[in-house]
């Protein structure tokens, strides 16, 4: 008989069939370590979302739309905190860009992340206690002058708190806020509701607000030296509060204003006059925002003037067919060549004329007029909205140019102490709210670093997730949830009454149901599901919770190709002998703490573990097989 | 004889116990009323009744004549109560075999079946099942493989999985049938084997004509039958990996394992055909049916249903002064060597009757001739002549006037001292 005298040598000796425990148990498979059938390995490795890359604050969108689909509310909030102190605000004000860059325009519409992020900074704004005070540590006893208590500064100021240090911001208008209260009109942004967050911060501790207080213009008052001497750092965050000029004849009358002087007295609850015939001058935000706020206070109509064509205006798109809904007109193309007044002054009407937008080799606009045009329209108000400056004639020469401050990289202004800095308008001229934000952000991150004699670094290079690298088939398309808002003809009455309404605790979650969590694994299984063999291991459904058997995964890629997020993805196996490359085992989990980072110590020690067994088997076992313990 | 180790690699203790299989209470009543009763029926019935009697668990099922009726019979048995088991209609026969692996490998007892191209279309399977070692059982009614569509009986279909790692044997009669099916469920799941099992019969002539069939007492079967325990099922409580993928050099000794217990299998056979009469009071020789052997000059070697005319031609062929006789293969896998080498011992010549088709192989004419002789070949002593025919292809019946013809060839070749040629065609011929 043909099997008479065979043996099996002992190291062949195997079960039944092949019979083993599963992959899924601590020894299971060893017998068969077929990962060294691999040519590629799976390898978890968060990327940046189009989101988190486009917010100057750096917000980890991501991951609070994440909580919110499970309801856990405190940690979207917080979550946000880290990033930026003042979401109620960002969240009805901030121009988005995030939604801009977000990956899900591609597919169906973008996320209404803003309305997520009110949402939940709604939610922070009505817990009893600020749930970060308690996490604070100590004051360390050094202090930092802030300029201006516009969102640059206040952000500055409460990511200071967050790393010990007390600040000082000083405000030359009465009350806090900078433009958030004396720029952007209350139908966006409720009083109460930046009373609120100011609030919240100044409850900190170690953060003082000294209103009333104009630095460097005041005779006798602070002069840049008394912050210098007098503080460890200053952080320059004054933004643009005075109105550009318009130099036309007539351009004194009584009725004619700037746009940014109307907000201001307007945010600041003093009485403004304003005619029922408004024409506004300009092209953006402000002259938007100043119309309608003309519009609700004149009870009358107001048209914007401006050099831009209809698709040139530089309003963001809501906030346009916004101020259509509520009446306000539209003259584009057309300039302000002079101001008719009767004979005591008043305006009476002005006369305009077609125009084109056009700008000089340095950006600057030069209107080019076509001569001949000129007609008359009746007014009684025209409010000037073609830009804004600051005084800056305190600082040294040194410091400004071409009205702005100047800074490197890092924000830091040419001064012999290292620590003065600067963000927000002042720094970069119009821009948003976020900016800001972001700006006071990196300014405390690198203020720390200064007054700790550590060097300054630039941020690292990200890898931003594309559309393309999704698994989209995993993504079913889904409306966007649409923003409620009151009705025009309610709203284009008040000055007070909120334009744009918030979601709903089951919109909110909806909403945050379609994120797709571009390049940043989001816990769902997939790869634990598709694996054919089994070697995709996890406790829990999380980011970070994942590994791959690397003893026994043979590299078919099946989890990479079926990833939704295209967190996972694939590399080259030969790129894991060389020690320093950046794709380790034991670094390419994900990047930060928190829900979608946590790693349980059973998945670092599989790491460890299969770490361990990839080396051993470098080691041993000459004709290419691991080892079998 | 080898041990087939079953621990090795398995964390602790012992796998879990199943259920046994319990039968409902109209099954009891209805196997009770039928014991010790004698009742008419076909080979497809006859296999049904086995799987009724082994209280099978899952069965899966794809319709192809002509051993559809066996499936009948057991959704009738269902469908009346009789029987309590999960009956899987499945897409066609890799997913029906799919099926009845699942369900074995998870510790159920299952029965599945085909028949011709049937049997080809689900091939992919039958190594799978074999290696992963899970003792399901496959009856077989024979039918011509296409192409043209034929209805009748060749072995062709079984013989072509010969060499799958079944266990694989013709049974001649719708008795035999109901017999082997519970013998090779007891011998497939014996621990020592595990190893599945293919009982085939021929399409018709066996599964389809009636002969009388005993009807045993449950318990009679339930004493030769114990609750089938795969000793490593596929159990969540339990966790192990079935079929993992190796290294190369990893293969080899699991195939040897597998060589081994086919060998096993032969010691084992033998202890359950003692065992079945015992308790059956039928008694089964182990391989080879010899009739008439003992002083033969030429022999038959044939298996499945023609082997009830060629028997009758024998004693013809006696009464007419020609020694002849019979060995019937009962099982050809595992092949019985030695069991057919003393069978033979002695005899001049032998003609192995081809029902099949073995295109282009060392005989030119079927696929059983070619074990049947390497047996003959390895024989101590002095060896017979060896030829083979082709007869019954297609479904045709093999008529007495052929096998007497087979018997002329055979004189021919003793008196010659040589065979004229390795396979005649019978009827093709002079």
């Amino acid at each position: 008989m043909s099997v008479r005298g065979t043996h099996i040598p002992e190291h062949l000796r195997l079960p039944i069939a092949g019979v083993t425990p599963p992959p899924t148990e601590k020894e299971g498979q060893r017998l068969f370590p077929t990962g060294n059938f691999r040519f590629f390995r799976p390898v978890y490795r968060d990327k940046t979302p189009p989101c988190n890359h486009a917010c100057p604050t750096g917000e980890q969108i991501q991951k609070y739309l994440d909580f919110v689909k499970h309801d856990r509310y405190l940690d979207g909030y917080l979550t946000i905190l880290e990033d930026n102190p003042m979401p109620s605000v960002t969240g009805r004000v901030c121009y988005h860009p995030c939604e801009t860059a977000c990956n899900r325009a591609a597919h169906d519409e973008p996320i209404g992340i803003r309305s997520v992020e009110r949402f939940l900074g709604d939610f922070g704004l009505n817990l009893e206690e600020n749930p970060i005070k308690k996490d604070l540590p100590p004051l360390n006893g050094k202090t930092v002058a802030i300029v201006g208590s516009g969102p640059g500064g206040l952000a500055c100021a409460y990511h200071l708190r967050r790393k010990g240090y007390a600040s000082v911001i000083f405000e030359a208008l009465d009350s806090a806020g900078g433009m958030l209260r004396a720029g952007i009109p209350a139908w966006h942004l409720p009083e109460e509701v930046l009373d609120k967050e100011i609030a919240k911060l100044t409850g900190l501790g170690g953060i003082e607000i000294r209103c009333g207080v104009r630095v460097g213009s005041d005779p006798g008052g602070i002069t840049l030296d008394h912050l210098r001497t007098g503080y460890d750092a200053v952080f320059l965050a004054l933004g643009q509060d005075v109105g550009r000029r318009l130099d036309v004849e007539g351009g004194r009358s009584r009725g004619v204003l700037g746009a940014l002087e109307f907000l201001r007295e307007t945010g600041l609850g003093r009485p403004v006059k304003v005619g029922r015939n408004v024409l506004v001058i300009g092209g953006g935000n402000t002259a938007s925002d100043a119309a309608r706020s003309a519009v609700r206070l004149g009870g009358g109509e107001a048209t914007i003037v401006s050099l831009e064509s209809e698709d040139e205006l530089l309003i963001v798109p809501e906030d346009l067919e916004q101020a259509r809904e509520e009446g306000v007109r539209f003259r584009p193309q057309h300039s302000l060549v002079r101001v008719i007044a009767d004979g005591e002054g008043n305006v009476t009407g002005a006369v305009l004329c077609q125009a084109r937008l056009a700008k000089d080799e340095n950006g600057n606009v030069r209107p080019q007029i076509s001569e001949g045009t000129e007609f008359e329209v009746p007014c009684d108000t025209i409010l000037i909205a073609i830009g804004q400056v600051q005084v800056l004639d305190w600082l040294p020469e040194s410091f400004t140019e071409r009205g702005l401050v100047k800074a490197d990289e890092y924000g830091r202004v040419p001064d012999d102490s290292e620590a003065v800095f600067a963000g927000g308008d002042v720094m970069r001229g119009p821009s948003m709210v976020v900016d800001a934000l972001g700006d006071g952000k990196r300014a405390a991150r690198d203020i720390d670093r200064v007054l700790s004699a550590q060097p300054l670094e630039p941020d690292g290079p990200v890898e931003v997730m594309p559309y393309e690298r999704l698994n989209t088939a995993y993504f079913r398309h889904a409306p966007r949830t649409p923003v409620p808002l009151t009705p025009a003809g309610t709203r284009s009455k008040s000055q007070k009454v909120e334009v744009t309404l918030a979601y709903s605790r089951e919109e909110a979650v909806a909403e945050a149901d379609r994120c797709m969590s571009c390049g940043v694994c989001n816990g769902c299984d997939n790869c634990y599901i598709v694996c054919p063999d089994i070697s995709v291991m996890r406790d829990a459904r999380e980011n970070g919770r994942y590994s791959i058997r690397t003893h026994y995964c043979k590299g078919c890629l099946v989890c990479v190709q079926e990833c939704p997020t295209g967190c996972l993805e694939k590399v080259p196996e030969l790129d894991f002998d060389e020690p320093d490359a950046v794709v380790r085992m034991e670094t390419a989990f994900a990047p930060y703490d928190g829900a979608h980072a946590e790693q349980a110590p059973f998945t670092r020690q599989l790491i460890e573990d299969a770490i361990a067994e990839y080396d051993r088997s470098k080691t041993v076992q000459p004709n290419g097989r691991g080892v079998t313990p | 004889m080898t041990s087939v180790h079953v621990d090795h690699g398995l964390t602790s203790g012992a796998p879990p116990r199943l259920a046994p299989a319990v039968r409902t209470p109209d099954g009891e009543k209805f196997l009770n009323g039928m014991a010790g009763t004698r009742i008419r029926q076909n080979g497809c019935a006859a296999a049904a009744y086995a799987a009724l009697y082994a209280n099978v668990d899952v069965i899966t099922a794809y319709p192809i004549r002509p051993y559809t009726a066996i499936m009948m019979n057991l959704a009738q048995f269902i469908a009346d109560g009789i029987l309590d088991a999960e009956y899987i209609h499945a897409d066609g026969e890799h997913s029906q075999f799919s099926a009845a692996f699942g369900a074995g490998s998870c510790g159920a007892r299952a029965y599945t079946g085909s028949s011709g191209v049937g049997v080809t279309y689900g091939y992919e399977m039958y190594s799978i099942i074999s290696g992963a070692r899970i003792p399901i059982q496959m009856a077989i009614a024979d039918r011509t493989l296409d192409p043209p569509g034929d209805f009748g009986s060749e072995h062709t279909d079984a013989l072509c999985t010969r060499d799958m790692g079944w266990l694989l044997g013709w049974a001649a009669t719708p008795q035999e049938v109901f017999d082997k099916s519970l013998i090779a469920y007891a011998i497939g799941e014996d621990p020592r084997v595990l190893l599945p099992q293919m009982v085939v019969q021929d399409g018709y002539f066996v599964s389809h004509i009636a002969g009388e069939v005993e009807m045993p007492a449950i318990g009679q079967v339930e004493s030769f039958l114990p609750p089938y325990q795969l000793p490593f099922p596929l159990d969540p409580r339990r966790p192990v990996s079935h079929g993992p993928q190796i290294h190369p050099e990893q293969g080899p000794p699991l195939q040897l394992e597998r060589a081994r217990a086919m060998e096993d299998a032969l010691g084992v056979i033998r202890e359950k055909t003692d065992e079945f009469a015992q308790v059956f009071g039928r008694k089964y020789p182990h391989f080879v049916e010899s009739y008439k052997l003992d002083d033969a000059e030429i022999a038959i070697v044939i298996s499945g249903g023609h082997s009830v005319t060629c028997r009758a031609a024998v004693d013809r062929l006696r009464a007419a002064g020609v020694r002849i006789g019979m060995a019937r293969l009962l099982w050809i896998r595992p092949f019985p060597t030695s069991d057919l080498q003393e069978a033979l011992r002695g005899v001049k010549a032998v003609g192995v009757v081809e029902t099949n088709l073995g295109l282009g192989g060392a005989s030119y004419g079927g696929i059983l001739s070619l074990d049947v002789t390497t047996a003959l070949y390895q024989m101590d002593g002095e060896r017979p002549l060896a030829t083979s025919f082709m007869a019954g292809l297609g479904g045709e019946t093999v008529p007495m006037s052929e096998f007497e013809w087979m018997a002329g060839k055979l004189g021919q070749a003793v008196a010659r001292g040589r065979v004229e040629k390795a396979a005649h065609w019978v009827g093709f011929e002079d």
